[in-house]
């Protein structure tokens, strides 16, 4: 899912390293961007470059890992067996999609059993949305559909991106995400146009998850100064306003059609076609981020329960003589 | 204890505050494979990414759940990374048979001993995926690789080539292929069985 390309951690004047870079290098590899080429591990790539792919396949691997948590406790919960399969299926999609990030981003140099140590340990950021708890099934089916329906948003955007590795590995999950996207609205329909009571549970789900939602892309992309650089070299594919933008053009006459309201009263579409909103609190955002959400510490905890749990059964399968070395492509 | 308001992660008993940071690094890291599917039958094999395993077998398990749980798949092959040649990665449009230093192919009459079979997997365009093209005979990968570009050179374009020894393939068998038939029970994973539209355009009627 969850493909954000958030450069908001990125220190504001963090320096580039470009002058340390071998300018010959640097414009082939500008040039082979420009030209549409994609760029394959074994080619030379500024630090940067290497950098920031790394972080944003990293963290979009862990938020498929860590996404699939609030969902997956709801499996035993899900109202009949057809939906307690499809949402098992779903899952299990969204843990795929982290073995797929994961495997691209070792291509890049860092292994991933670093990076799910990093996660675990709590060095490592992933979607700021699943901090955040689903205390009903309607909570389950707003991830479903609308959290899908933003990651498909960044992911889209994304496969057109220069790394050829995250490219081919984005193709296999957006082909994978159709399903997820028809499940969840198909569930949200279900409720909003059911009885009172799934009617009034479905829309306090969406009055819950609005705010939260409206920050999945990330805060305005004037903060950050590498925005441009990385525009160039296609590792972010569009600013996180424009990301946005196209997100409530798409959803929120679907969410209106089916007599749901959202809880912004300045949320309009203006006469230029651009959507207007009130601003999200971009300060609660960054204390969440930061750890003090009220789902941070469970979400860590379930993760390294996991890992630990099933290491006697990684320890058994172990070959001494084994040697790792990173994926090809 | 952790405390939720989950009552499944409750049961957990999960520690309120780990004490020593988890470093799993050295524990679990699994050699990778490649994995090459069949989309359908008589169809090349194509790459379709890498797999985690201890060992091939596992390797081909993962393999299997991984890269042939949502969509048609006919047969697969995983080979462990490490026993894949790759040449240097050309540009689009060219050939990186081009680059090659020109050595001899060894001759087919040449005594056969020593001779082995190798596979031979074509990138067309950057960003997109090695397909299989062929096999050659060879004394080694480097002699596999003039063989190849004697046997396929004249394709168009080439942006990189991977050799594989093609005992180091693990295939899937023929005889075991009703393993992959495993989609058409399986409906409600696919978008094309959610249609929502009726009841939307129902609750507007009756809005
Ligand atoms: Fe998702
Ligand atoms: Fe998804
Ligand atoms: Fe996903």
């Amino acid at each position: 899912m969850y493909g954000s390309a958030s450069t908001h951690d990125i220190p504001a004047k963090a320096t580039t390293g470009l002058e340390n870079e071998d300018p010959i290098l640097l414009a082939e590899f500008e040039a082979r961007i420009a030209r549409g080429e994609k760029i394959e591990p074994t080619d030379w790539m500024p630090q940067l470059y290497r950098k920031q792919l790394t972080r944003m396949i990293e963290q979009h691997a862990h938020s498929e890992i860590i996404g699939s948590l609030p969902e997956g406790t709801w499996i035993t919960r899900a109202p009949g067996f057809r939906r307690k399969m499809a949402q098992m299926a779903k899952v299990q999609d969204e843990v795929g999609h982290a073995q797929l990030l994961y495997s691209a981003a070792e291509t890049l140099g860092k292994t991933r059993e670093q990076m799910l140590s990093d996660l675990v340990n709590g060095k490592s950021k992933y979607s700021n949305v699943f901090n955040y708890p689903t205390p009903t099934w309607a909570d389950s089916n707003v991830i479903s559909w609308l959290i899908d329906a933003g990651a498909i948003v960044n992911q889209l955007a994304n496969a057109k991106g220069s790394y050829g590795p995250y490219c081919r590995a984005l193709d296999r999950i957006c082909a994978e995400e159709a399903f997820h996207l028809k499940y969840g609205h198909d569930a949200v329909v279900h409720m909003a146009t059911g009885t009172p009571i799934q009617r009034k549970m479905m829309q306090e789900a969406l009055n819950r998850w609005w705010p939260a939602i409206m920050t999945f892309f990330g805060p305005s992309d004037k903060m950050s100064t590498h925005t441009e650089i990385l525009m160039r070299w296609k590792v972010k594919m569009a600013t996180n306003d424009a990301c946005r933008q196209q997100f409530l053009d798409m959803y929120v006459p679907k969410i209106w059609e089916i007599g749901l309201t959202l809880p912004d009263a300045n949320l309009r579409k203006n006469e230029d076609g651009v959507w207007e909103f009130s601003e999200p609190d971009w300060e609660d955002f960054k204390r969440v981020i930061n750890g003090d959400g009220p789902c941070n510490a469970e979400r860590i905890a379930v993760r390294r329960a996991a890992e630990e749990n099933g290491a006697w059964v990684r320890r058994a399968m172990q070959q001494p003589q084994a040697r790792y070395v990173r994926p090809l492509a | 204890m952790l405390s939720s308001f989950d009552p499944r992660i409750n049961r957990l008993e999960l520690p309120d505050a780990p004490s020593i940071p988890t470093d799993k690094v050295a524990l679990d890291q699994f050699p990778t494979y490649e994995v090459f599917h069949q989309r359908k039958e008589n169809a090349a094999y194509a790459y379709v990414g890498p797999v985690h395993a201890p060992e091939a077998d596992v390797a081909f398990l993962f393999a299997k759940e991984q890269f042939s749980r949502r969509f048609p798949c006919t047969g697969m092959w995983v080979a462990p990374t490490s026993a894949i040649q790759v040449t240097p990665y050309g540009n689009d449009q060219e050939s990186v048979y081009n680059l090659l230093p020109l050595l001899p192919v060894e001759s087919a009459t040449a005594d056969a001993t020593g001779q082995q079979a190798y596979d031979i997997f074509h990138l067309k365009k950057r960003g997109k995926a090695h397909a299989h093209v062929g096999q050659v005979s060879a004394s080694s990968p480097e002699a596999a690789l003039q063989a190849a570009k004697a046997a396929f050179g004249d394709q168009r374009p080439v942006v990189n080539v991977w050799v594989i020894r093609s005992a180091d393939l693990l295939r899937s068998d023929d005889e075991d292929r009703d393993m992959w038939t495993t989609t058409p029970d399986k409906k409600y994973r696919e978008a094309i069985s959610y249609k929502v539209q009726d009841r939307i355009d129902r609750f507007k009627q009756e809005g």
